[in-house]
């Protein structure tokens, strides 16, 4: 049961985190206030099948949508004129708190304020929020690597150039910002369903830095990349309950240390494949020695080159 | 009508802390065109060593003047470690909004961790007193955070129109590769505009911290700031100083006639109609990139 739990939690991040991979890492937008779409996503699912006994999946599905009705409402006044993602990253953060607070502060039977709703029943069972995670990471490398996600990698990479070869700028990324709220409402619903309990304060501004944290130690401009790191440090979380509040500090830090050194992420722009891994790990049983030795003349490589930039600068 | 005025008074100086600490997030913007969100950390850390210096009985001049050099050293050593490294690499504006996001990170969560979440009251000699003009009665407090502040943007305008570094600062906003062609050292205007932006979140924590309280979380109220300068039009400085009077007048209207606890919903509901209908903010000056 532990080990589910810990399971639907990654599934969850994942979903979520990819959504907001194809937002920040392929069109080059911050937001700091995901965990907003997340929390409408979840109180439409949840409401929606308990006062209108919408079945589990159409539930998830609606929330998504209301999550993108709410984010075109958002994102067309701070999107369009090329403005700079300056305004986009404050108003995100902003419709995140105005999320919470009018949650927090709508004191009805329906809603129940800041106590949240309770007794939801549980629908999300460990293979459903699987299947659900991994049909949804297939929509979004297909989307990602189809004509659209590559409006969005133009865009991303030089605004100017990408709008003089015929992208639309405002609509290519109000499309990525509704599908990124959708992913992050689906997965809002989906830990809705499974901790039969929301209330405002889950989706605080903590989730949302940890869903960036997971996408800038994968790599903002890969899949896979967020993939993995979000399996990672969701089980390195559970191994550092004690840690508390230090994660976060961790975080921050991680956060200045993956931008100074290796600000492409662990990924980067590529992304994992097992064809690549296997011959890796074959050369690397062949020719131990050989691969070593590039390996340092690579990093002595590396060095020498960050040296005589140093100088130069 | 008392009410009123009392009302506007303290509007007028909870406006101008955040004018003065729009100009630090305006200053930065029109420099390096990023926005440096590690602002309220540094806010908060003044603040705390602010507190500390006045709990141990040294007054209030002395914290206020431990609180601006925190603010100076904290700011320029985010500058040196998180920035400088990258903007040598050239590296995205993107990366840099996550670093600053980190830093702000980073030193709110260290000081949770090592200081603790509660509220601490930032005493000073003149807070409790209260001056009375005519029935109605100010908080010696909000005089002195709004003739501070006012004092802070006069000195400032002063330092960037009418000195030598101030416009070599002036001169860097408007293209920063081509001021460093002309001569001008770039990394010292660097040095210059963190150290301004440091002085000014320590004069916005100290007074914050007096009507109010210090406590990690405290620097989120930067954000106000930074709503105040988008309003007024990212990276101009007069456009900063004037959403930061307008937000503060709104913000103490709207929590003294409608509801304090939506108050924020009107900030950045403000901010979002005005972005509609003005997308450079008030007297901002439009993007002309490139084309």
């Amino acid at each position: 049961m532990y080990i589910a739990s810990v399971v639907v939690t990654i599934c969850v991040n994942i979903v979520a985190v990819i959504g907001l991979a194809l937002l920040t890492g392929y069109t080059g937008m911050f937001s700091l206030g995901h965990a907003g779409f997340m929390c409408i996503g979840a109180y439409v699912a949840v409401l929606l099948n308990k006062y209108f006994i919408v079945p589990y999946v159409f539930a998830l599905i609606l929330g998504g949508f209301a999550s993108v009705l709410v984010s075109l409402i958002i994102g067309y006044p701070t999107l369009r004129n090329k403005l700079r993602g300056d305004y986009f990253a404050i108003c995100m953060l902003g419709f995140g708190t105005v999320v919470r607070l009018i949650l927090n502060n709508m004191n009805n039977p329906i809603t129940n304020g800041a106590l949240g709703i309770t007794n939801i029943p549980k629908l999300t069972t460990l293979w459903s929020a699987l299947l659900f995670m991994l049909v949804l990471v297939y929509f979004m490398w297909n989307f990602v690597n189809s004509q659209y996600g590559k409006n969005c990698v133009a865009i991303q990479q030089q605004e100017v150039a990408a709008e003089m070869m015929g992208v639309s700028i405002v609509r290519t990324k109000l499309l990525s910002l509704a599908i990124s709220a959708f992913y992050c409402a689906v997965s809002g619903g989906i830990l809705g369903f499974w901790l039969q309990y929301i209330a405002p304060a889950t989706f605080s501004d903590t989730r949302s830095n940890d869903f960036l944290a997971t996408l800038v130690t994968g790599g903002i401009n890969s899949i896979t990349g967020p993939l993995l790191a979000s399996v990672f440090l969701t089980t390195m979380l559970e191994y550092l309950r004690f840690f508390a509040n230090w994660r976060l500090v961790v975080y921050g830090l991680l956060f200045i240390l993956i931008m100074r050194f290796l600000p492409e992420g662990i990924m980067g722009y590529k992304e994992f494949s097992l064809k690549n891994t296997i011959k890796f790990f074959k050369e690397f049983s062949q020719n131990k020695v050989k691969i070593m030795e590039k390996w340092m003349r690579f990093c002595a490589k590396l060095t020498k080159k960050t040296n005589n930039k140093e100088r130069k600068l | 009508m008392t009410i009123l005025i009392q009302q506007l008074i303290t509007s007028v100086s909870v406006g101008g802390l955040y004018a003065v600490l729009a100009v630090g997030y305006a200053l930065i913007y029109s420099v390096f065109d990023f926005t440096n969100f590690a602002f309220g950390g540094v806010m908060m850390v003044s603040a705390f060593s602010g507190y500390y210096i006045s709990n141990a009985g040294f007054g209030t001049i002395p914290a206020m003047i431990v609180a601006i050099l925190t603010g100076i050293v904290v700011s320029i050593a985010v500058e040196l470690f998180a920035y400088r490294p990258m903007r040598k690499r050239n590296a995205k504006r993107l990366f840099l909004m996550i670093s600053a996001m980190g830093v702000n990170i980073f030193l709110t969560n260290l000081y949770l961790s090592l200081f603790g979440a509660n509220l601490r009251t930032l005493s000073s000699g003149f807070i409790s007193n209260t001056v009375s003009i005519m029935n109605v009665q100010i908080g010696a407090v909000d005089i002195a955070a709004f003739l501070t502040s006012v004092v802070a943007l006069a000195i400032l305008s002063f330092f960037l129109y009418k000195t030598r570094p101030g416009i070599t600062v002036r001169a860097s906003a408007i293209d920063v590769s081509t001021a460093g062609l002309m001569g001008i050292n770039v990394n010292r205007v660097s040095l210059i505009v963190f150290a301004i932006s440091g002085i000014t979140a320590a004069i916005a924590g100290m007074f914050f911290g007096m009507k109010y309280t210090v406590y990690p979380g405290m620097g989120a109220m930067s954000t106000k700031a930074f709503i105040a300068s988008v309003i007024g039009g990212l990276g101009s400085l007069p456009g900063a100083v004037l959403g930061g009077f307008l937000l503060g007048i709104l913000e103490t209207l709207v929590t003294g006639y409608i509801s304090a606890t939506y108050r924020d919903i009107f900030s950045f509901g403000t901010m979002i109609i005005i972005l509609m209908f003005m997308p450079n903010g008030l007297i901002g000056k439009g993007d002309q990139s490139k084309l």
